[in-house]
């Protein structure tokens, strides 16, 4: 069930915007700027918002809007066609929601945060760009659409990560992320490629009946499905900073804080999942071990993340990991199964963690560019809305109910532990054991994950906004609470981490409830699945999805009970001795494991080497050196030739022009009769026999005159052309023959005895 | 003879023709021979003219008035052809104080 | 002694005539116009192209070209277009070649030295090349395939400027328009390029020694440079 809809509008607005700013923002002025890029998002928002509103009430379950992005076939190779289409469903149309409504309160944010930059055209225009590129992503209705989209947003994360390239940190940080994205990007189109070859088909719309062919194996005894869909997630770890290309996020810090918030936090990096969710029935060929390695992935990134996020002392480095880490926990969700719960997860982490980014970068704004909490403290008496929003960002974050992130943590938490992973049934016991142990795993590594978390995340609060002012004296008198202009995205996103969550409260909680107000809130389970996911894993045990609910709230408060005890107040002595006792594991986790230093060594380095290598010998010596002398050589050559023809001289290149031109009609009006006079002969006894001319000549279209006799009188006259030409001799002896051919069209006359162009062989008859 | 006087007495398009070649060939000679620039130009114009006499030629065997129109045209690109060309005349005449096409050489490797 | 010359050639010619009556179906077309007439115009078409471009003074160059217009026009007559042939006298023999006399007259030099003695082996070659191919194309003319004349007596309207006219409103649109395109460009080109620059003399393409330069108006340029750098700094 389909419908056709203007989506095109919500990916062209933006797109515009992009164009109109970076053509002609810089000549028109700040206010100029900001308008076109605020307008062109809240059209597409609001185009959206009408789109998912007729999802919503027009459309059944599994219905989708669609719109061409070209028209005709997009690309053709062969048999190979491909449709480049638009498509909103209920998944898309959650990430569009997402997308263009946060990105309009960024927007918002950024005309007041980027207010006294000089290059704000170039800033917005890049800002639109991403958004354009985003909304391409999720609207795409095939995996190439969405890999265009998908490149959009990488090419837009480097240029804004890069954006004061005139620091070289900052521009080698954009390029960090960018060759790490083509690492996963590589991957993502071998996925694509190896789905084509198996399935025949890319489109998301076809996804439902491919289950049975994904089962073809493949490769070492694995289906068809696995390996898709671990290329396909090779991608979606570049893109979303997982384990192990995790590394371009943190770097990635150096770009403006509103591009900290939109891109690395709330929209781009979730891609990833919403690939998983979108290729779900990729993920779920049987046996389910992408589905595992996914979740694993995701854990083992929630807890490494977490765990370095608790000693960093940058404010947008703290939130940097905290993003990795939560994008572990949307992996984990997807990867169990959980989908409504990973996507979820990546909505109410979209409000909080564009919030906690904005709120830093208000943070930043006011203490003049300055990043390191150690140097902040008792900034909440000076910037009360900062404080407060971030206060119940915090809140969201650490999962306290019922703020948004407690319900999606909950929800990925439940269906880690009650997940089920479908392996062979020829496993050995033990082998049984251990895949029925892993999700207990999963939810004990993320549940450690949500302490660390909870723990520094209100770490971050207290250091920041508590206690006394550890800055200089300058900071101090210049804090100030930011314009409404940033403070406005702060309370609305706050509004939104508060209620964000209740529409995915679990079926336990809302037991007894009016029915209108429970449909209200469970409302994004039933969006989702089953019409677009698969339901999601749940404890069988009523009690148990309590137990689970009330074990994270108190593992949460855990972690804020300890932040407060440690940090309440400023930095207390007891977390200095702490950090002195445990030198050894906080020098790792402040040096986040070692892990860049290992690929600098592991890849880079040997990189470099192999570089130089090639630039020193192959490049400086073979090519420099040889290769390209060669081309040059021929050109000196014949322009030594050719340049003597161009003297100057008019008249004689008419001269030349003349003799051209004589050459041609010459050439042309001789080669007949020239063609003519060729010919062989044959000696049979008496008989001679002449052959003239060559097979292509029809006959009568010269008129020969021959001597047969070599006397200088011609014995036959008007003959006309024919294939053989006989003649008798009456007494033996060595005749000469002399042929003369006319050719009656141009008035060409040739003699086979001319001393000029004759016969190439003299003809002649020896007759006995 | 016979031939001779039948084409001395009869004019067709053949003779036409062979005016025309001969009078292009005397405009091509003098554009190669001459070193006046203004005397190029003159021969240029007895080319033009002698391609002119085909068409109106042609256009008189084949009883197609398209020949003439064609010829109009050419005598209008004539007409454009010899203000430029003077004006260049002038032109190179002020800078060099002479006209001799053999010595305008300086567009050369 | 001319008299009877005279007299000779002229009953020669009757004789001619008398004992070789053309026969209208033989090989040759039978004629459009009175032969002598095409004869007379081509004769001083001819002999006014040699004039043209063997006369040492510009002048009579040009003087034997108008001549060679009129004999053109004269045949364009001949030729049943009486439009062009007017045309031939007006814009040619008129307008162009008054064009001529002016820039000779402003210009006022004769040829010292007609043909230089540089490149004469070329220009042998290309007068080779161009007898060879005008007898070329002479001979194909004249061979039985050459272009066949149609010997049909033209329509009244032949050649009458209101069918040229309807051709330029109909079927030559646009290569009409496009000369009218053209000959604008001419007269404004012509125009710029013959144009006198009062505020920068000339100077010779002779590269002249610093020195000399140092002085010349041409310097001008390089002043403003100079002054533009200056102000840029």
């Amino acid at each position: 069930m389909t419908e056709n809809f203007p989506l095109y509008l919500i990916i062209l607005l933006p797109l515009l915007g992009a164009a109109l700013n970076l053509l002609f923002g810089r000549r028109f002025g700040n206010t100029f700027v900001s308008l076109v890029a605020c307008s062109a998002v809240a059209g597409a928002a609001l185009v959206a918002t009408k789109a998912v509103l007729l999802v919503a009430s027009e459309l059944p379950a599994r219905g989708a809007l669609v719109d061409q992005l070209v028209s005709g076939d997009w690309i053709v190779a062969g048999d190979f066609k491909l449709q480049a289409g638009l498509m909103l469903d209920r998944l898309s149309s959650v990430m569009v929601m997402v997308i263009t409504w946060i990105a309009l309160l960024i927007h918002i944010y950024a005309t007041g945060y980027m207010e006294h930059e000089p290059d704000f055209a170039r800033f917005f225009g890049y800002l639109n760009l991403f958004t354009g590129a985003m909304l391409i992503l999720v609207l795409g209705d095939s995996l190439p659409v969405t890999f265009v989209g998908w490149e959009g947003v990488g090419l837009a994360s480097y240029l804004l990560i890069g954006f004061w390239y005139h620091e070289d940190k900052n521009a080698t940080a954009g390029r960090k992320a960018f060759i790490v994205n083509r690492i996963g990007d590589f991957g993502f189109l071998l996925g694509i490629c190896l789905l084509f070859t198996v399935v025949g088909t890319v489109k998301y719309a076809d996804f439902g009946s491919i289950a049975g062919r994904l089962m073809t194996p493949w490769w070492m005894g694995w289906p068809a499905g696995y390996w898709i869909a671990i290329l396909l997630f090779v991608g979606c770890c570049g893109k979303s900073a997982q384990i192990p290309l995790y590394v371009w996020l943190p770097d990635a810090m150096a770009g403006p804080t509103p591009v900290s918030a939109l891109i690395h936090a709330a929209t781009m990096v979730t891609a990833g999942v919403y690939v998983v969710a979108r290729c779900h029935t990729i993920f779920d060929t049987f046996p389910e071990a992408a589905k595992m390695t996914v979740a694993g992935v995701g854990a083992l990134t929630a807890l490494f993340a977490a765990t370095i996020g608790i000693v960093q002392r940058d404010f947008k480095k703290v939130l940097a990991y905290s993003t990795v880490s939560q994008l572990g926990f949307m992996f984990v969700g997807v990867g169990t199964g959980a989908y409504t719960a990973g996507v979820f997860h990546l909505m109410t982490h979209a409000f909080f963690k564009a919030g906690l980014f904005l709120g830093a970068g208000s943070v930043m704004h006011a203490m003049g560019g300055e990043g390191d909490i150690v140097k902040m403290g008792g900034l909440g008496k000076h910037m009360p809305v900062t404080r407060w929003t971030f206060f119940i960002y915090c809140l969201a974050i650490a999962g306290i109910v019922p703020f948004a992130g407690f319900f999606s943590k909950d929800a990925i938490l439940a269906g880690a532990f009650a997940a089920e992973f479908r392996m062979s049934t020829q496993m050995t016991g033990a082998q049984a054991h251990l895949v029925a142990l892993y999700p207990k795993l999963l939810w004990g590594m993320l549940a450690t994950a949500a302490l660390c978390t909870a723990f520094y995340m209100w770490r971050l609060y207290f250091v920041v906004f508590t206690g006394k002012f550890r800055g200089t004296e300058e900071q101090e008198h210049h804090l100030h609470e930011s314009p409404l202009s940033m403070t406005l995205p702060l309370v609305l996103l706050a509004v939104g981490s508060v209620l964000a969550g209740l529409i995915g409260v679990p079926a336990v909680m809302t037991h007894g409830l009016p029915e209108s107000l429970e449909h209200v809130l469970t409302f994004f389970t039933g969006w989702l699945s089953p019409a677009m996911v698969p339901a999601s894993p749940e404890p069988h045990e009523h009690w148990l999805e309590w137990a689970l609910m009330g074990g994270a709230l108190t593992i949460s408060l855990v972690g804020i009970g300890l932040a407060a005890a440690l940090y309440r107040g400023g930095i207390s002595q007891t977390a200095e001795n702490l950090k002195d006792k445990l030198g050894f594991v906080h020098k790792l986790l402040w040096n986040k494991y070692y892990i860049d230093e290992l690929y600098d060594f592991l890849l880079v380095r040997p990189l470099r080497r192999v570089s130089v290598v090639l630039w020193k010998v192959v490049d400086n010596i073979f090519i420099d050196g040889g290769l390209t002398k060669v081309g040059p050589f021929f050109v000196d050559v014949f322009g030594a030739v050719a340049q003597r023809f161009q003297n100057g001289d008019v008249q004689r290149y008419i001269i030349a022009v003349m003799v051209g031109t004589a050459g041609i009609l010459f050439g042309s009006t001789y080669w007949l009769a020239y063609q003519g006079i060729q010919g062989e002969v044959k000696v049979e006894r008496r008989t001679v026999t002449l052959k003239l001319g060559d097979a292509r000549m029809r006959p009568g279209q010269l008129i020969y005159a021959i001597d047969w006799d070599g006397d200088g009188k011609f014995d036959d006259t008007n003959v006309r052309f024919n294939s053989e030409l006989k003649h008798e001799y009456g007494s033996a002896g060595q005749y000469k023959i002399v042929v003369e051919a006319r050719d009656p069209v141009w008035n060409m006359v040739k003699r086979s005895d001319d001393w000029f162009f004759g016969a190439s062989t003299p003809l002649s008859a020896k007759v006995e | 003879m016979q031939l001779l006087v039948q084409n001395l007495l009869s004019v067709g398009l053949h003779h036409y023709l062979i005016l025309a070649v001969v009078l292009f060939g005397i405009g091509t000679f003098g554009v190669f021979m001459r070193r006046n620039a203004l005397t190029t130009l003159m021969s240029i114009e007895l080319i033009l003219n002698g391609g002119n006499l085909t068409l109106l030629a042609f256009a008189r065997s084949h009883q197609d008035m398209r020949g003439q129109a064609l010829a109009l045209l050419v005598i209008a690109v004539a007409a454009a052809e010899a203000a430029i060309g003077l004006a260049i005349v002038v032109g190179v005449f002020r800078n060099r104080h002479n006209t001799n096409i053999d010595e305008l050489n300086l567009l050369r490797y | 002694m001319i008299a009877v010359a005279t007299s000779d050639l002229a009953s020669l010619l009757m004789q001619v005539a008398q004992v070789q009556p053309v026969p209208a179906s033989s090989l040759t077309p039978a004629g459009w116009t009175p032969a002598w007439a095409f004869w007379i115009l081509s004769a001083l078409v001819v002999v006014g192209a040699i004039s043209t471009i063997a006369q040492r003074s510009l002048i009579s160059a040009v003087m034997s070209l108008v001549a060679t217009f009129f004999g053109l026009a004269g045949l364009y007559a001949t030729l049943s277009a009486h439009f062009l042939a007017a045309i031939q006298v007006l814009v040619y023999a008129g307008a162009i070649m008054v064009l001529f006399v002016f820039v000779i007259m402003v210009l006022n030099r004769d040829e010292v030295e007609r043909v230089s003695d540089r490149g004469l082996l070329d220009k042998a070659i290309g007068a080779g090349a161009l007898v060879y191919l005008a007898v070329r194309l002479g001979e194909v003319i004249a061979s039985p395939v050459g272009p066949v004349s149609r010997m049909s007596k033209p329509a009244p309207e032949f050649g009458t400027v209101a069918k040229i006219g309807e051709y330029f409103f109909t079927e030559f649109l646009f290569p009409f328009e496009a000369i009218s395109i053209l000959l604008i460009i001419a007269v404004i080109g012509a125009v710029v390029v013959a144009r006198t620059v009062v505020s920068r003399p000339t100077t010779g393409y002779e590269v002249p020694n610093a020195a000399g330069r140092a002085g010349e108006g041409g310097d001008d340029h390089a002043d403003g440079d100079a002054h533009g750098a200056h102000g840029g700094h």
